[in-house]
């Protein structure tokens, strides 16, 4: 079996293996009612480490995924938040951002917070209005909330993604980025 | 920093992947919660539940600690001792509490007054919801124990939401607190309201339907219960929330009311879903 092809029963995999923790233990790990986002992070982290089409891919699954436990947003909406921010994430990654150490948790951050407004943005032009009830200060701390669990373990998704990842086309084209990601050194088929 | 050579390519997949998402979206919305895709997640939710109901039963233990690390905040004025002694006897205590407590759930359960004589189904939470957007909860039971779309929830305080979806053998129960749920409420003066959902952290609003009444005098600390009235989505007298507050604005003729959930819908496991359709 050819190590692309590998590389996408592991991501596959670790997407499996995501949600099922999503759905059992993101529920115990609230914070100010906030529960963590696993399937947006790893979404970040497949477009630092592969790029943008490898971003939009993983974030589209990882966003279907996650809309199959959804029942009051349609299918297909966080697919489509997820599958934009993959790929803005990994557009941004190969053409704007500089390597730095803090450049995974910062992006983390920043892309986790954007995820959740635009999930809302898109649910809003989409019909899904309730999303909007809540109330800023709801989206707010959603936002606020969600990105610091994504920064907090951005390093260890980002190695985990990395490893699940190697030999895949978008990590050997543009290598994964430093600060917690497996150096490309190690990573074989380079 | 390398460079990313197919940009054409990666904006052909993104397209392709925005059109197929904008699909599902717009079939989903389309079909009202009927068809194919409907069907899909159904599966893939009984698919998923004994994996589901395994993995949350051994994780629990590990959500536990964590919950309690994250709390560490509001327990800092205790001393270093007493923290130890605590861990350490939660540690060994952990398992027959919890054991202890779904015990007593379940007994509790047995007899809710408000029933009143409507069949029940006993049924244990698989998933608490892990989205920020949609306050509801995966139940351990679908269609094959007579779980059905539109069926009240309740718990030993009073109402906890109604069936939202449902497969063959588990089902999602949408919490009141959700802003897409909606129950009618009997206020003081026969008069009728709406208790509606605003979100995981406030208390629910409650808007009054004065027609040809006067307005309803409330007090804070009242229980208001399900009105029960034709077309209803559930039966009547089912006790919903307490008011938590309330205010009339100069100029205005109904109260501003909201209220708060008797259930505590942080600390669910087992329910009882009514056996109840409107019709």
């Amino acid at each position: 079996m050819s190590p692309h092809v590998l590389a996408r029963l592991r991501v596959g995999l670790l997407l499996f293996v995501a949600i099922l923790v999503q759905t059992s233990l993101a529920s115990d790990l609230r914070v100010a009612e906030v529960a963590p986002d696993f399937m947006v992070l790893i979404t970040i982290c497949a477009g630092m480490a592969g790029g943008a089409e490898a971003g939009a891919w993983v974030g589209f699954w990882a966003g279907l995924a996650t809309d199959m436990f959804l029942t009051s947003t349609p299918l297909g909406l966080s697919a489509l938040t997820y599958c934009l921010v993959g790929a803005a994430v990994g557009a941004l990654r190969a053409g704007v951002l500089q390597e730095h150490r803090a450049l995974i948790p910062a992006v983390a951050f920043v892309a986790t917070a954007a995820a959740a407004v635009l999930f809302v943005a898109l649910g809003d032009v989409l019909g899904q209005s309730q999303l909007l009830d809540a109330g800023r200060s709801w989206l707010i701390r959603v936002a606020l909330v969600e990105a610091l669990w994504s920064t907090v373990l951005s390093l260890p998704v980002s190695i985990v993604y990395a490893w699940a990842a190697r030999g895949s086309a978008g990590i050997e084209q543009l290598g994964p980025p430093r600060g917690g990601m497996i150096s490309t050194e190690r990573l074989p088929a380079r | 920093m390398a460079v990313y050579r197919r940009p054409s390519r990666t904006r052909y997949v993104l397209a392709v992947l925005v059109l197929a998402a904008l699909t599902l979206v717009t079939i989903d919305a389309r079909s009202n919660g009927t068809g194919l895709l409907s069907d899909i997640r159904s599966k893939v939710s009984d698919g998923f539940a004994p994996l589901q109901r395994g993995t949350h039963a051994a994780l629990q233990p590990i959500g536990n600690f964590l919950t309690g690390a994250l709390d560490y905040g509001s327990l800092r004025h205790e001393n270093q001792t007493l923290r130890n002694q605590i861990v350490a006897l939660q540690q060994q205590s952990v398992q027959a509490a919890g054991e202890e407590a779904a015990a007593e759930q379940v007994l509790a359960e047995q007899h809710l007054p408000f029933v009143s004589g409507i069949p029940t189904v006993s049924v244990e939470i698989i998933d608490n919801g892990s989205s920020n957007f949609e306050n509801s909860v995966t139940i351990d039971k679908g269609t094959t124990s007579g779980v059905a779309v539109g069926q009240p929830v309740v718990a030993a305080g009073g109402l906890v939401g109604s069936v939202q979806s449902v497969s063959a053998h588990t089902a999602t129960v949408i919490l009141l607190t959700d802003p897409t749920f909606a129950a009618g409420v009997r206020l003081p003066g026969a008069n009728i309201g709406t208790a509606q959902g605003v979100g995981r952290t406030d208390p629910m609003r409650v808007t009054v339907d004065t027609t040809n009444l006067a307005a309803p005098k409330v007090r804070a600390g009242e229980e208001l219960v399900t009105s029960g009235l034709d077309f209803e989505k559930f039966p009547p007298n089912i006790p919903v929330g307490r008011i938590a507050a309330e205010s009339t604005s100069p100029g205005q003729a109904e109260p501003d009311i909201t209220l708060a959930p008797l259930v505590d819908l942080e600390q669910l496991s087992y329910l009882q879903v009514m056996m109840w359709s409107p019709q």
